[in-house]
C-alpha cells in the first residue's frame, strides 16, 4: 500500500524538515519560473529614493509637527497621520545634519525616525513583531534555566 | 466586496490594520477565546502509563513551573490565534500565524523528556523554515497590488492577486500549523497536560481554517 509506505516515511519525524525544505525548494523554482510578476505603480506605502537627504529612504518630507500628506489605506481611521514624519531626537537630528550617511544608522535610534507607516498607521504590526521576539525569548530562557537545575 | 466568510458584521480599527468580524471569523474567534478560557480555569491531565508485566500503574507528574510556562504559552497561542482569526491585513496575518507556531513549538518545548525535545526541535526548524514563504507572500501581495488589506483587495476591481503568492502563503501557513500534521505525534502528544497540547492541534486547525478564507478571498 502507497499509503502505508508514505506514513511510514512520515512517522520519522527526521525526515519531515527535508520534506519540508524540499516543498519550499520547489514552489521557489516555481516562483521564480513565473518571473517577472507585475509591479504595481500605485503602491500605498511609497519609498522614495531622494539621493540629497540623509535620511534616504526614510524621508518623508517636511518639518516636524506640522501635516504632511502620507497616504493611508484608510485615512479616517488615523486623523493624526502626517504630524510626525520626520521626527528626530536632537542627537538624531545632530547626526543627520552633520554627516551623510548617518542620519538614519542605528546610532541615530533610539527615537531616531518615527516611521508614521510603522507607529501610527501599522501600530499593530508593531506590536505583534516584540511579541513574537519576547515569546521566542521567554522560550530560549525557559530551556536555558532549565538545564542548570 | 467577495464574501466568502459572510457579510462583515462588525469592524475593529487599528488604523490601517481593520479586523473585521464575519460570520466564518467570528465563529473561529469565538472558538480560539472558548478554548483559551478552558486553557485558563482547567488543570492538566496526569498521565497513567501501565507497567506492563506487573499489577502496577505509575502517574506522571508535572512540576509547577512546567505547568505555568506551559499555560502561559497556551494562552499567548490562544490569543495569537485569534488575532489571526479576525485580522483584515495579509502582513498582520502572517505575523499572527508565525506566533502561533513559536507559541506551538513552546507548548511542546518545555516538557523535560529527550523524545519530546528532539521531535519540538524538528518542528522548530520546520516552524523557522515557513516564515520564508509566509513573508515572502506577503511581500509579493503588497508589490504586485500596492495594497495589505485584504477588505480592498477583496473588492472588485482590485489588482489580482498572482497565484504563486497564494500558494506561497499556504505552504507557509503549513510550515507553521505543521503540529497536528506531523507525523511524530506519537512523540509530541508523549508530553504530558492535556489542555495544553490540545491547544497546538486547535490552534493549526482555525489557522488552516483561515488561510482558505485568505486564499480564497484575495
Amino acid at each position: 500500500m502507497i499509503i502505508q509506505k508514505i506514513s511510514r516515511v512520515l512517522s520519522n519525524y527526521d525526515n519531515i524538515l527535508p520534506l519540508f525544505a524540499g516543498a519550499c525548494a520547489i514552489l521557489a523554482v516555481v516562483a521564480l519560473l513565473s518571473l517577472p510578476l507585475p509591479y504595481f505603480e500605485d503602491q500605498l506605502y511609497p519609498k522614495q529614493i531622494v539621493p540629497g537627504s540623509t535620511l534616504n529612504p526614510y524621508d518623508r518630507g517636511g518639518p516636524p509637527f506640522t501635516r504632511v500628506d502620507i497616504r493611508l489605506q484608510y485615512p479616517e481611521n488615523s486623523p493624526t497621520a502626517g504630524y510626525v514624519t520626520a521626527y528626530l531626537t536632537p542627537f538624531s537630528l545632530f547626526l543627520a545634519r552633520n554627516t551623510m550617511y548617518m542620519g538614519t544608522t542605528i546610532v541615530a535610534h533610539p527615537g531616531g525616525i518615527l516611521d508614521e507607516i510603522l507607529y501610527n498607521t501599522r501600530g499593530l504590526d508593531t506590536v505583534v513583531e516584540p511579541t513574537i521576539l519576547f515569546i521566542s525569548f521567554a522560550i530560549a530562557a525557559y530551556i536555558f534555566h532549565r538545564r542548570e537545575d | 466586496m467577495n464574501e466568502i466568510g459572510g457579510i462583515p458584521l462588525f469592524y475593529l480599527e487599528f488604523g490601517d490594520i481593520v479586523a473585521y468580524f464575519s460570520p466564518f471569523t467570528l465563529a473561529l474567534f469565538l472558538l480560539a477565546l472558548v478554548f483559551s478560557v478552558f486553557v485558563i480555569v482547567s488543570r492538566p491531565e496526569r498521565q497513567i502509563d501501565i507497567a506492563f508485566g506487573a499489577d502496577a500503574f505509575f502517574a506522571k507528574d508535572i512540576s509547577l513551573a512546567e505547568l505555568r510556562f506551559r499555560r502561559f504559552m497556551a494562552i499567548a497561542c490562544g490569543l495569537a490565534c485569534m488575532g489571526a482569526m479576525v485580522t483584515g491585513d495579509v502582513f498582520d496575518f502572517t505575523l499572527f500565524v508565525s506566533l502561533v507556531g513559536i507559541c506551538n513549538v513552546g507548548i511542546v518545548a518545555a516538557v523535560k523528556n529527550h523524545h519530546v525535545q528532539d521531535a519540538a526541535y524538528q518542528y522548530g526548524l520546520v516552524a523557522l523554515a515557513g516564515t520564508v514563504p509566509l513573508f515572502s507572500a506577503a511581500a509579493i501581495v503588497v508589490t504586485t497590488t500596492g495594497s495589505l488589506s485584504m477588505l480592498e483587495l477583496a473588492s472588485p476591481g482590485a489588482p489580482a492577486v498572482p497565484l504563486i503568492a497564494r500558494a506561497l502563503l499556504v505552504l507557509g501557513v503549513m510550515g507553521e500549523g505543521m503540529a497536528p500534521f506531523y507525523a511524530a505525534k506519537a512523540e509530541m502528544f508523549r508530553a504530558p497536560g492535556a489542555p495544553y497540547v490540545i491547544m497546538c492541534s486547535l490552534s493549526s486547525l482555525l489557522i488552516f481554517l483561515r488561510v482558505t478564507e485568505v486564499v480564497l478571498l484575495l
